[in-house]
């Protein structure tokens, strides 16, 4: 060991080495072995005579020496100090000091003892807290051992002047400068702010490090776990945003909830546009408002607006009917959801929500109570429980709206549909006009996302999702308001019940006086159609949707209860008026009630609903220009809202009413989405009206259970559009139970809201039925589904698709539709494609959670018709939610619609929202989870399977789930796929599958396409089956 | 493992002597001793007598005889960490200073071109040998006689300052080499010129150590 130590510092040392031969090799000192082998390295033989140069060829290299050779090595002159670490020894210390190379005497320490230590010991050391020595003992110090006396003194005469302190008066005023100058200087930003560079105890990470979160947002919640946390958390982060956009304007909320469909790929900024829709109930009541007046609007005046609007209204007042309802509905429950604290209204409804869900309900509670409200009005007979029916309407419209946003944002055509559709709306201020306007502008907004959405996931799908949720931002406004219009425009009651909550413009404060009363009545109505709706929730898998909507009806500021209440005494009128009601209260609420009254006013003002609009792309624009990063962070928010929303309609749908609702919402949507597809602005229109046809047959059906809301009205007409499928899952539902209407018509409604497109597509739908212009529509709509056979179904898949899309769009599903779009590209029929994208999506979506949630509550209510409904609306609710917060957001974005949505929906908006609100909670989750993880989005489809529990819900939802598993799996892998995922785990698979293939690759979007068309056939059939 | 007696054992700062088979009497201290290869390692006294370097003698037993203890000693004192890099740097830089050396010596370089040369290696580590010639830097070659004047290369600092290491280098010589004179005249002029040569041997010694 020593021995070691010692040769290693001799390393590098000249040695002469002597061998048993006497030989004298001299060199430098390598290295050794264990058995002391020693190695020189340049060595060479020292010559015993005198010594002569060394000559190169002497020296060699190294030489290795066995230990027995070696006789002595002798080393000259060694260093152990050389390589030695610690210099602080004995020896180093004492060794070498000033170069003096003299031993040096070292004296122990005797601790200071010597010294005139202050303490005096050791343990001193730990308890005195002076810093060394006290200047005083130095001082005595050294005049007792040196004799040195210090001068020092303390006044520093030496430097300065003493101050001489006197009682004159001049001092005391220079005393008191000093001192306020002092206290300036202290209290001065700047001073702080250095100080507090100093004193500030945060930690870098936190200073400069750490992500920033909204208030709501105070913990990380996990992409698995935000379905249910993150719908609250991003409704209240896309509240946050979303209020701030819907501050700025009512239009902003529709803005927002496109936006959050667009920002579906933002998942983030999705979700946070959701959030802030939600959690700015004002900005969503305020865009859904202002999107509800003009589904008012539409609603009340699709009857009359039919005619006026030959080829749109029809067709879109049905779709606006019903997607008001749904576009009002999310917009509450996004409100609810993030807005709960913001608005009271959303408070309301985040209570109710927490009450009976508990868990993620809440927002959709919220939502479903808002929805309930003016879905009532128009579900109510679709929904047996005005509420569901609402909420589900209101999340459909979200859908739609954040459909056509996301649309609009892929496609340049969006713009200018949405142009379209603001000038539409101008035109048609009249009931049918702004229905179609609406309708047009949603449908060239959806048009145009699904196109652009291909193009989009080609290119870009972050590009495409900014574009597509300020797309959606701006056409979901549009949609909103175009939602909001029909909603209001079929029942007039939810037109002047949004009116009354918002109460926001004058004209819509006029509507909205109205749909106060009608909300009071409605309120009565609502609250018992919430019960029954909570009821059915309860009894049906909707349950937490259902408690929700039973806690937001009975805790939700009385609005909800009573919305639902009058829903279960005069089911279909009543919840009208109830939905309407609750609109108005939601909308009394703070920023709610602004907004549906706002929304309601554009309604009743035909002109209105185009000055919604332009406000929502005002709010576009400002909320684009306020908060880049709160714009995204609204898409986002916004898709998972009207995703939320679409699912609390679909439960609600399908537990009762909201199931047939839902159906036409989805076929609607479907219609919308193969539209959109089909050409950015015809083909959309076409799609729409296809869907509108569809989405009018089963609304219609359902509508006309309904009856009295607006929605159902137009609903009504649509059907007469759009009879045949329409009508298979709307009557079953619908005739199992008025609430189902509702609930269809919320589900539509959440389609619609879902994607504005849907919305748009519902009006032009209205529009078609009632005119020709619509008829055209139709033509265009009807090319693109019947290219695709169950187009029809593959609308309704499409639907899905699109809300998916919206919510992809949103959080997740923007991607997921981005890429379907891409595929839909692909496919043969681009229009279908797109649509079939953005539909299977959406549907998948939407129509998973809808279904799943309505198949639990409705279970036996509609099997066929409200799965179909309740795919779609559990796509849209799925798409929504699938963005969850994107889905909120667009349930926000909804909401503004929802205002309007609300009141018409809130029948069914109850139950059916706050299924929605709970399947777009829970679709959320798993949208969320899929969104990340494919695994979870094939979870989703699975949960979404089991919440289809209902028997032909879990068929479709297994069929869905197969088509989905089969398509999806890769492409939920694929970021888009997670939002397919999630539609499809929620919604059918047909949607799923869509979306997978088309999430997954280029060649998965065309398997995506064939899935679409098979999605949609299958949903379509089941659909078919359903409503059969 | 007998019991350590003398020859066998030895305990680490204890004093001893030997006496090689080569008729080489060893002393010292006892800082190593290995039992397996039979390893003595001593401590002595500084041949160049410079305070805090020891010469280090590395004995194999098998070979020596008349092993006695001066004195023994029990206290081991302890070991310090060494800096292995800069133990491997000085073997790689001593075998390169005596490769460069064997170089110039191979090559017929006169002494004074030698020693000027470990003069300015000492400062300059980026020193060779390019035939007779130093090259410094690769930029600055001084040639023989190796005088400030030979140092030839781009003006500059480098030029400047290796003229400046050279001319020191040579009035430190002078300097030596007048104190050894002196010295001589001091101690008498018996040994006269032979003297002289030892001092100025002496004082390149010297001069080659403080390098």
């Amino acid at each position: 060991m020593r021995m070691v130590h010692v040769l290693t510092s001799l390393v590098g040392t000249n040695c002469e080495l002597k061998v048993k031969n006497g030989m004298v090799y001299d060199g430098v000192f390598k290295t050794y072995s264990p058995e002391c082998d020693l190695v020189l390295d340049a060595a060479n033989i020292k010559s015993p005579g005198p010594s002569v140069g060394l000559r190169q060829e002497d020296l060699v290299d190294s030489i290795i020496f066995k230990a027995s050779d070696v006789v002595v090595v002798h080393f000259r002159d060694v260093d152990f100090n050389y390589a030695r670490k610690d210099n602080f020894t004995d020896t180093a210390v004492g060794g070498r000091i000033n170069g003096e190379h003299k031993e040096k005497d070292l004296e122990p320490w005797d601790g200071g003892r010597q010294q005139h230590m202050v303490s005096g010991s050791l343990e001193s050391l730990d308890t005195d807290v002076s810093n060394g020595w006290d200047p005083n003992d130095m001082f005595k110090y050294n005049e007792e051992q040196y004799g040195i006396k210090s001068t020092y003194d303390s006044s520093l005469s030496t430097y300065t002047v003493a101050l001489e302190r006197d009682n004159s008066e001049e001092f005391l005023k220079r005393e008191a400068r000093a001192a306020q100058l002092a206290e300036e200087i202290e209290a001065s930003s700047t001073y702080k702010s250095r100080v507090a560079l100093e004193n500030d105890e945060r930690s870098e990470e936190e200073k400069y490090t750490a992500v920033v979160r909204g208030e709501r947002e105070e913990k990380y919640i996990p992409p698995g776990q935000r379905n249910r946390e993150g719908m609250s958390w991003g409704a209240g982060r896309q509240n946050s945003p979303r209020l701030v956009q819907s501050s700025s304007g009512p239009p902003r909320p529709g803005l927002h909830d496109y936006t959050p469909s667009s920002g579906a790929d933002q998942r983030v900024v999705n979700g946070g546009k959701g959030a802030t829709s939600c959690p700015s109930p004002s900005s969503r009541y305020q865009s859904g408002p202002s999107p509800l007046p003009p589904r008012a609007a539409t609603p009340t005046r699709p009857p009359s607006r039919p005619p006026s609007r030959p080829s749109r209204p029809p067709s879109h007042p049905s779709a606006h009917g019903s997607p008001a309802p749904i576009s009002t509905i999310p917009s509450r429950r996004m409100s609810s959801e993030g807005p709960p604290r913001m608005s009271p209204k959303t408070q309301r409804t985040p209570r109710t929500h927490r009450v009976p869900p508990g868990s993620r309900v809440p927002p959709g509670v919220d939502f479903m109570p808002h929805n309930a409200p003016g879905e009532v009005s128009v579900p109510p007979a679709t929904r047996s429980s005005s509420s569901g029916g609402t909420w589900s309407s209101v999340v459909s419209g979200v859908h739609s709206v954040t459909i056509p946003k996301l649309y609009p944002a892929h496609r340049p055509r969006s713009p200018r549909q949405n142009s379209m559709g603001g000038a539409s709306p101008g035109p048609s201020p009249q009931t049918g006009s702004t229905p179609v306007e609406p309708v047009n502008t949603s449908m060239s907004a959806s048009s145009p996302t699904a196109s652009p959405a291909p193009n989009m996931a080609a290119t870009s799908s972050a590009e495409a999702k900014d574009s597509r949720v300020q797309a959606t931002r701006q056409n979901s406004p549009t949609v909103n308001k175009e939602n909001m219009k029909p909603l209001e425009s079929p029942p007039s009651i939810n037109r002047p019940l949004s009116k009354g909550p918002p109460s926001m413009a004058p004209d819509h404060r006029k509507q909205i006086d109205n749909l106060k009363k009608f909300s009071v009545d409605f309120r009565v109505i609502q609250p018992s159609k919430t019960l029954i709706s909570l009821s059915q929730l309860q009894s049906k898998k909707s349950k937490q949707l259902p408690l929700d909507k039973g806690l937001e009806g009975s805790e939700g500021p009385v609005v909800p209860a009573r919305s639902n209440k009058p829903d279960s005494p005069g089911a279909s009128s009543p919840s009208l008026s109830s939905t309407l009601c609750p609109a108005p209260e939601q909308n009394r609420g703070p920023d709610v009630t602004s907004q549906g009254v706002q929304t309601s006013a554009p309604n009743l003002s035909g002109g209105a609903k185009p000055e919604d609009k332009e406000e929502d792309e005002a709010d576009q624009m400002r909320k684009s220009t306020l908060n880049p990063n709160a714009h995204e962070f609204k898409p986002r928010v916004f898709t998972p809202q009207p995703a939320t929303t679409p699912t609390p309609p679909r439960p609600q749908g399908q537990p009762s009413p909201s199931i047939v609702m839902q159906q036409p919402q989805q076929v609607y949507f479907p219609q919308m989405y193969p539209l959109t597809p089909v050409s950015p602005g015809v083909q959309s229109p076409a799609m729409y009206h296809v869907q509108m046809p569809h989405m009018t047959l089963s609304q219609s059906k359902p509508y006309r259970p309904v009856s009295n809301m607006p929605q159902q009205r137009s609903d009504q007409h649509h059907p007469q559009g759009t009879p045949t499928m329409m009508h298979p899952a709307a009557g079953p539902p619908i005739v199992a139970q008025s609430p189902a209407y509702s609930a269809q018509y919320f589900t539509c409604s959440p389609q619609q809201f879902t994607s504005q497109q849907l919305m748009p597509h519902y009006q032009s739908q209205a529009q078609h039925v009632f005119s020709p212009v619509i008829q055209g529509q139709a033509r265009m709509m009807a090319p693109p589904t019947h290219g695709h056979p169950g187009q029809l179904v593959s609308s309704t898949t499409q639907y899905g698709e699109q809300t998916h899309t919206m919510y992809g769009k949103t959080p997740l599903c923007v991607r997921p539709h981005f890429l379907l779009f891409p595929l839909s590209g692909p496919m043969p029929q681009q229009y279908a494609h797109p649509n079939t994208t953005l539909h299977p999506h959406p549907q998948p979506s939407a129509t998973p959670t809808g279904q799943s949630q309505q198949g639990v509550q409705h279970g036996g209510n509609h099997p066929a018709p409200s799965p179909v409904q309740q795919h779609q609306a559990a796509a849209a609710a799925q798409a929504l939610h699938m963005g969850n917060q994107p889905q909120q957001q667009m349930y926000q974005a909804l909401a503004p619609t929802p205002p309007s949505m609300t009141p018409g929906p809130n029948p069914q908006s109850p139950q059916g929202s706050f299924s929605s609100a709970q399947q777009a909670v829970y679709l959320h989750p798993q949208q969320m989870q899929h969104g990340y993880n494919p695994s979870h989005m094939a979870h989703m489809q699975q949960v979404s399977s089991t919440f289809r529990s209902p028997s032909l819900h879990s068929e479709y939802i297994l069929y869905e789930q197969a088509h989905i598993q089969s398509g999806m799996v890769p492409s939920h892998h694929g970021n888009p796929g997670h939002p397919q995922m999630m539609l499809m785990a929620t919604q059918q698979q047909g949607g799923p599958q869509p979306q997978l293939a088309q999430n997954a690759l280029n060649p998965i979007p065309v398997s995506s396409t064939a899935h679409f068309s098979y999605l949609a056939h299958p949903q379509v059939q089941q659909h078919h089956q359903q409503q059969l | 493992m007998a019991a350590p007696g003398p020859g066998e054992y030895f305990s680490v700062g204890s004093h001893i002597s030997c006496l090689t088979c080569l008729g080489q009497r060893l002393q010292g201290e006892v800082v190593a001793f290995d039992y397996q290869s039979k390893m003595l390692t001593l401590k002595c006294d500084p041949s160049s007598r410079k305070p805090n370097l020891h010469d280090v003698i590395l004995i194999n037993l098998d070979y020596v005889s008349e092993v006695d203890i001066i004195n023994d000693r029990t206290e081991t004192p302890p070991l310090a960490s060494l800096n292995v890099s800069k133990l491997a740097n000085r073997a790689r830089s001593e075998k390169e200073d005596k490769l460069s050396q064997a170089y110039a010596i191979s090559a017929g370089v006169s002494v004074e071109g030698q020693h000027l040369f470990q003069t300015i290696h000492k400062t300059i580590k980026d020193c060779k040998w390019q035939e007779k010639n130093i090259m410094v830097m690769d930029d600055v070659v001084i040639s023989p006689p190796y005088q400030a004047d030979n140092c030839k290369g781009k003006e500059g600092s480098a030029l400047s300052h290796v003229r400046k290491i050279v001319e020191k280098h040579f009035r430190d010589l002078d300097r030596q080499q007048q104190w050894t004179e002196r010295t001589d005249l001091l101690l008498g002029s018996s040994s006269g010129q032979r003297e002289q040569t030892c001092c100025w041997e002496a004082a390149v010694d010297r001069d080659k150590q403080t390098c």
